[in-house]
């Protein structure tokens, strides 16, 4: 079977072609007369669409071979080469990243035609979709990179994009304070990226950087730098993927618009993290303590992100905060050693995710870019495509049987209670009741009872077609797609898990048939109650309430942000400023102001010489001249 | 006999030194710089004879051929230089003074 293919390296480069396109075109008329919206709108959905169709070529592929060798690899040239790294720009796709293509190109493709209609009007509208294309071609790359380094490469290029999606709207202050965090936060995760690859190149590197000889190396690894490399490596992931202590950058994400908030909470930049942990599960799987370690920060986030989530007013920040969650249901997949079962969560997530962030954007652009939930209501009447679709993405993401989000999720909670982590369990039973709540308590107070702005409610109006078409679409993947990992105890072979395991190093846990009926039992028992008490107080209609005690702290998100201004930023700030004021104007100024002195006084000097009148250089010529042959004549001698 | 070539080269090459420090006429400088050229284009010739060779000649006469050119060239800056201030004399031209 022929390994090497030529067609990997399209995958993410049709994007970037894109991108450079669009921004060309932008850069050329925006000073004139712009080009027709259409004719942007085309050029940005080819990139993507044909990503989609290769990444089903690569799919294929890899279907037809036999299931122990399913790989494919492309080497594109050799990047850099120094000493014993030797770093070519390759791509890989194996049985993980195909998957993680496949909803990639599909649901980014989605997104870049519903943008269409969402940004239409925009005098920025061709800059927007050449940073989505280039969002998206920074994500390909990331997945299909063959060697850490070209996955850090993508890892950049997602955090480049995201800055720059987030601070879009950048007449407004807030929003470009909003891109600078993410970037920043980012920026502390990639230092642990970085410093885990360094340790990893240090250990076993010299006999190859690229995963597979990475993977064929693992095994030498002494336990200590296997801990300090999947921590390091954690760090990063932290940051991209929004965990305790780093996730403060995503709610803030929502100053960007809509469909980027979509992108980069389905199918791009947060997902990066759980993939990066599953591409690297060679080494968490060998040590134990660093999985244990990722599952509680995993968990712990769920449930700070859920607690966030019951108090929000904004619609966009509510879906934030479940990004949050569902990403911490992830880490805890991934920490059990599920790794499998977090990426399936990834998968179902990434459709419902998307269904329900492009869905708020429907709302607001009904509302007229109003977004506060208290703001809206009875909507249901006036926009009922946009109402069912996200009602399925709501069920879906509430982990109701038998839509997407049920299966993924009820999997993680499973493989914890069946590898003995009870704690994680029942913290993520109880977080399972709490995401039912807060969605629902969403639906109802933004479609279900009466309008509570008339006026906007009289002018709001259901979405045109090249907004509701990518939300059906969606809506079914949202309620199918956990069928495709059906586990036997439905009657299903759990294809997924199946595709996934020459990827990944994790042994499936066996446990008893009460097991598996205790996890499925509570997990649609904390559904039913969180429904439950979500309907009593909002499904009649309700008035916005006034926060006391642990719901206004809850409201203000503990003061995270607060205490990290105080006790990281500020500080910062003040050594900065010291350092300004002292070391800098004598010690690294002061070489440079004495160099500048030192030339001034020297050119006073030789200023004297400098008449201005030909004939007096042409006397010097002659005295140079004379002293000149006078030498030359005299060593001649 | 060759002593005689050499002193009349030097006096002729020590004139248009002079002429160039001293003078303040474009054409004066110009012309004392040609009497340069041409105090250097003697000593050439005679030390060519001297020698029985011909590459004195040949140098000889290529700094005459340099010499036209320079002419050519140095002219039509004199022109400019006149339609700028209107004089000829080099004093007026001071810009480069530190």
């Amino acid at each position: 079977m022929e390994h090497n293919v030529t067609f990997l390296g399209y995958i993410p480069i049709l994007p970037l072609i894109g991108a450079a396109v669009l921004g060309l075109l932008h850069v050329g008329t925006c000073t004139r007369k712009p080009i027709h919206e259409k004719i942007y709108g085309v050029f940005a959905c080819i990139g993507p669409l044909l990503s989609f169709v290769l990444a089903l070529r690569v799919f294929f592929t890899l279907k037809g071979m036999p299931e122990e060798a399913r790989y494919l690899t492309q080497e594109a040239f050799t990047w850099f080469q120094v000493g014993d790294l030797n770093i070519s720009m390759g791509f890989l796709a194996d049985p993980l990243s195909s998957l993680m293509l496949l909803f990639v190109t599909l649901i980014g493709s989605l997104i870049h035609i519903y943008s269409i209609g969402y940004m239409s009007g925009d005098k920025n509208f061709g800059k927007f979709f050449a940073y989505l294309n280039l969002f998206l071609g920074s994500m390909l790359v990331l997945v299909l990179g063959d060697s850490p380094v070209v996955m850090f490469v993508g890892w950049e290029g997602v955090g480049l994009c995201s800055y720059l999606l987030i601070s879009f709207y950048c007449e407004d202050t807030d929003n470009v304070l909003a891109g600078n965090k993410a970037f920043i936060v980012n920026r502390i995760g990639d230092l642990g990226f970085v410093l885990g690859m360094g340790f990893l190149f240090w250990a076993i590197g010299a006999q190859g950087f690229d995963f597979m000889s990475l993977k064929a190396n693992a095994h030498v690894l002494a336990p200590g730098v296997a801990l300090t490399v999947c921590l390091l490596l954690f760090v990063g992931a932290t940051g991209k993927s929004a965990q305790i202590p780093l996730y403060v950058w995503l709610p803030d994400a929502m100053a960007g618009p809509t469909p980027v908030s979509a992108l980069i909470h389905a199918a791009t930049m947060v997902t990066a993290g759980v993939y990066m942990v599953a591409r690297f599960s060679f080494i968490y799987a060998h040590v134990p303590l660093a999985g244990e370690i990722v599952a509680w920060v995993g968990i712990l986030t769920a449930l700070l992100a859920a607690i966030f989530g019951m108090f929000q007013d904004d619609i966009k920040k509510v879906l934030a905060y479940s990004t949050v969650s569902q990403l911490g249901y992830m880490f805890a997949g991934v920490g059990v050693a599920a790794y499998s079962a977090g990426i399936f969560h990834v998968f179902t997530h990434a459709f419902f995710k998307a269904l329900l962030f492009l869905g708020a954007g429907a709302v607001i652009y009904a509302m007229h870019h109003e977004q506060n939930i208290w703001k809206m209501g009875g909507l249901k009447k006036k926009m009922p495509k946009t109402y069912i679709t996200m009602l399925i993405g709501a069920l879906a993401l509430a982990g109701c049987p038998p839509f997407a989000g049920f299966f993924s999720k009820d999997e993680i909670l499973f493989s914890a209670l069946a590898t003995g982590h009870y704690g994680i369990w029942i913290v993520g039973v109880l977080v399972a009741g709490m995401t039912a709540y807060y969605t629902f308590r969403m639906i109802f107070v933004v479609f279900h009872g009466e309008p509570r702005d008339q006026e906007a409610y009289d002018h709001a109006h259901e979405a045109p077609a090249v907004m509701t078409v990518p939300l059906i679409i969606l809506a079914v993947g949202a309620l199918c797609a956990g069928f495709l990992n059906l586990p036997a105890i439905f009657g299903g072979h759990q294809q997924v898990s199946h595709w996934l395991a020459p990827s990944l190093t994790e042994h499936h846990p066996h446990a008893s048939l009460f097991v598996e009926i205790i996890a499925i039992g509570a997990s649609v028992l904390a559904f039913v109650i969180g429904i439950r008490a979500a309907y009593k107080r909002f499904g009649a209609g309700a008035e916005e309430p006034q926060f006391q005690g642990f719901a206004k702290f809850a409201y203000h998100k503990f003061y995270v942000d607060e205490l990290y201004d105080a006790v990281f930023v500020q500080p910062y700030k003040r050594i900065g400023d010291a350092i300004r004021k002292t070391i800098e104007p004598s010690v690294t100024d002061g070489p440079v102001t004495l160099a500048a002195k030192v030339y001034m006084i020297a050119g006073a000097a030789f200023k004297v010489f400098q008449v201005g009148y030909v004939r007096v250089y042409a006397l010097y010529m002659i005295i140079g001249l004379s002293v000149m042959s006078l030498l030359l004549s005299q060593s001649l001698n | 006999m060759i002593q005689s070539y050499l002193t009349v080269s030097v006096i002729l090459f020590c004139l248009g030194i002079v002429g160039v420090i001293s003078r303040r006429n474009v054409f004066t400088v110009f012309m004392s710089i040609e009497l340069m050229l041409n105090a250097a284009n003697l000593s050439f010739v005679a030390l060519a004879r001297l020698h029985e060779s011909m590459d004195g000649h040949v140098l000889a006469l290529m700094v005459m051929a340099v010499a036209a050119a320079e002419a050519a060239l140095a002219l039509a800056v004199v022109i400019l230089l006149h339609k700028h201030k209107g004089k000829l004399d080099t004093n007026v031209f001071s810009l480069l003074k530190g």
